[in-house]
């Protein structure tokens, strides 16, 4: 492969401001004009598909609730995704410990509903998912600090147990979380004490604005606490953190346990509001996943997770209204969620380095004089 | 006899090593270069799609198996680009590939829900060989793309530990700025076989459509062999040879599942049987890990690391 020129990388020793915003978002526009081609390509009218989207997701009444009743989850998979990144634990399996978060947010709403009030049953269905998402991600997070194991595989397998987990609760007759009558298996409703009312006549709840607060006081966390020093020492340098006497294997299982509790309590919100049963349907939607997308986009940075949680909802919300106003397949949206976040990373290496292409003289040089 | 559901069983465990053999294998030649390529599910969902659409429109298989091999390479193109040119977070970067591939998957993929293909890859038969009890199915009722895996897994095994290119690989992989040194393109050499890599994922995800399953059910059609391959290059320690008799295993538990159902083995509820193969993954990981480096287990020393020269 010899090519009459190369790329150069010059590494920036720091990032002009502008370009800190301007390589996210331009990676957005990247995406939706790389998406557009391939809808032509396919056959769709790109402009109709977008414009639709659009209006569907962020530009009409019920388009907007929509899309932040549904960033409410997102925000809370993003958060825990990030959470891990920071200290470059890659927690993947952000989708399992969500599917748990709503097995056992769903457990506490049946079982404790018509014992306690709705003041506290609340509360005690988000604990008990953040718990019981906790706990999916115990085993890899243990390992991982004691044997180095993977946490990227281990995290992931769990998530493929989950939901078989899911479908034996659902699927399995006389199950404790299945509805008794129904056609079609279901998850049973519970009781009204568990749910919230959403707001006016939305699909919105009041959990989104329990996880907002949320995201901004985990970023104060990260930035302003002895805990998000700790954190930061230890992903930028293993070694000063062992000099310094801060125990990385502590670190490792509560900052794991952390993502895996935020990733729970996505689950458990479903409960509150939106579902109000575990909902076989969970295990193809994906919100653990995008979760990554969420965290990458923002590049770790929690409050930045709230503004990329909403567009990716808005994608959503807007994808999922194309297939019944016009023909195109939903998936059109995941797509672009993984286009955006392969053009983010392209992104990045412009803003970490200055990029020239050279013209490969010395190989000619060389070439020449032999 | 051979008609007897664990013999059965067994030749179809072997068959769907095939898928496992191929995925993992591509995996692993891209590891010895260094790169991790966690896009490996994403690989072979899109392939497998594209194999049968290419297959379905034109009547043959054959150029399905190129169509989706080929697919598998430009897919993990982009990787290469994202991940050795552009220096990019490898994990996310595969990751991002797992999303995006899902997504193309599905959105192609929405046609033929649920549609079957005229013609799949039909299992070779030796005769009176493929007659033998027990071995026969096993051994000599499988199709030619099983065979050739077989072939290819042993000849990469050859490939890496006998050939000038195999040290040239194994070397990019352990020690970039020694291989750099000798005059040889590192980046070079880890995009060819990022590409190469890919596009034996791409012939896996192909087989898994064109042979094994022969319908698509979108993502359920791969559920998660790409995540099974991956874990299995570490169970392998990074040895070809070794990957066979993983896939075996992995196989088999993959297949359990159907076996005991086919014949009404009801004690154990379906749902914890789907679990087995992801479980015996995941303990057979843990119980191989080692407390500090995982080069105990001989993973390629600079795996996931970019290779910088200028700042050697």
């Amino acid at each position: 492969m010899n090519l009459p020129f190369r790329l150069a990388f010059e590494q920036r020793t720091e990032t002009p401001r502008r370009l800190a915003v301007m390589v996210p978002l331009l990676s957005v526009l990247a995406a939706i004009v790389a998406g557009g081609i391939f809808l032509f390509a396919t056959g769709y009218s790109p402009f109709e598909t977008y414009s639709n989207m659009l209006s569907d997701g962020f530009f009409s009444s019920t388009g907007i609730t929509d899309t932040l009743g549904l960033s409410t989850v997102l925000i809370c998979t993003g958060i825990a995704a990030a959470f891990a990144f920071q200290m470059n634990l890659y927690n993947i399996g952000g989708e399992g410990q969500l599917y748990l978060g709503m097995i056992g947010g769903a457990w506490a709403g049946l079982f404790f509903g018509d014992r306690l009030p709705g003041f506290v049953m609340i509360p005690v269905v988000l604990l008990v998912g953040a718990a019981c998402g906790a706990l999916w991600i115990a085993l890899p997070a243990f390992v991982r600090a004691r044997l180095g194991t993977s946490e990227i595989v281990t995290t992931l397998l769990l998530t493929y147990i989950g939901a078989s987990l899911v479908n034996h609760f659902i699927y399995r007759a006389g199950s404790y979380f299945r509805a008794p009558n129904t056609l079609f298996p279901q998850g049973r409703q519970v009781p009204d004490s568990a749910m919230l009312s959403p707001l006016g006549d939305t699909t919105m709840y009041p959990t989104f604005f329990m996880v907002t607060v949320l995201a901004v006081f985990l970023w104060w966390v990260v930035r302003r606490t002895e805990f998000g020093y700790r954190i930061q020492v230890i992903s930028d340098s293993p070694r000063a953190a062992r000099y310094a006497g801060i125990s990385a294997q502590r670190t490792t299982v509560q900052v794991m346990m952390i993502s895996g509790a935020l990733s729970g309590l996505g689950g458990a919100t479903l409960i509150v509001g939106t579902f109000g049963r575990l909902d076989p349907g969970i295990v193809v939607l994906g919100y653990g996943y995008a979760g990554i997308v969420i965290a990458a986009l923002a590049r770790n940075n929690m409050a930045a997770i709230i503004v990329s949680g909403i567009l990716f909802a808005g994608l959503r919300t807007g994808g999922d209204k194309l297939q019944i106003s016009t023909d195109t397949p939903i998936h059109i949206g995941v797509m672009l969620q993984g286009a955006i976040l392969l053009f983010a990373l392209g992104g990045e290496a412009f803003r970490r380095y200055r990029v020239r292409v050279v013209r490969a003289q010395t190989a000619t040089a060389q070439g020449a004089a032999q | 006899m051979n008609s007897n559901i664990w013999v059965l069983m067994s030749a179809d465990s072997v068959a769907l090593a095939t898928t496992l053999i191929l995925a993992a294998l591509g995996a692993l030649f891209t590891e010895r270069s260094g790169v991790l390529n966690l896009g490996i599910e994403g690989i072979l969902l899109t392939s497998a799609i594209t194999s049968f659409i290419a297959a379905d429109s034109s009547g043959s298989i054959w150029l399905g198996l190129v169509v989706g091999s080929l697919l598998g390479a430009v897919l993990a193109g982009i990787h290469a680009v994202l991940a050795v040119t552009l220096r990019a977070n490898q994990i996310v970067s595969g990751l991002a590939l797992v999303i995006f591939g899902t997504g193309l998957a599905n959105f192609l993929g929405k046609p033929y829900e649920g549609k079957n293909i005229e013609t799949k890859i039909l299992p070779l038969s030796f005769g009176p060989l493929t007659d033998i009890p027990v071995v026969g199915p096993v051994l000599f009722g499988q199709d030619p793309i099983t065979y050739l895996t077989v072939a290819l897994a042993v000849g990469a095994s050859w490939y890496l530990f006998r050939t000038r290119p195999g040290l040239e690989l194994r070397a990019t992989g352990d020690d970039p700025a020694t291989v750099d040194a000798q005059g040889l393109k590192v980046s070079s050499i880890r995009i060819r076989y990022t590409l190469a890599g890919g596009a034996m994922v791409g012939l896996g995800g192909s087989w898994l459509m064109l042979a094994e399953s022969a319908a698509w059910h979108q993502a359920a059609t791969t559920n998660g062999i790409g995540w099974i391959a991956l874990a299995l290059v570490v169970f392998a320690s990074w040895r070809p040879i070794r990957l066979i008799a993983g896939a075996i295993l992995f196989g088999f538990t993959l297949q359990l599942p159907f076996t005991l159902q086919a014949e009404n083995i009801t004690f154990i509820p379906q749902a914890f049987l789907q679990m087995v193969p992801y479980a015996v993954t995941l303990i057979s990981l843990i119980a191989l890990s080692r407390p500090g480096s995982s080069n105990a287990l001989g993973a390629p020393r600079a795996l996931g690391t970019p290779f910088v020269r200028d700042e050697r």
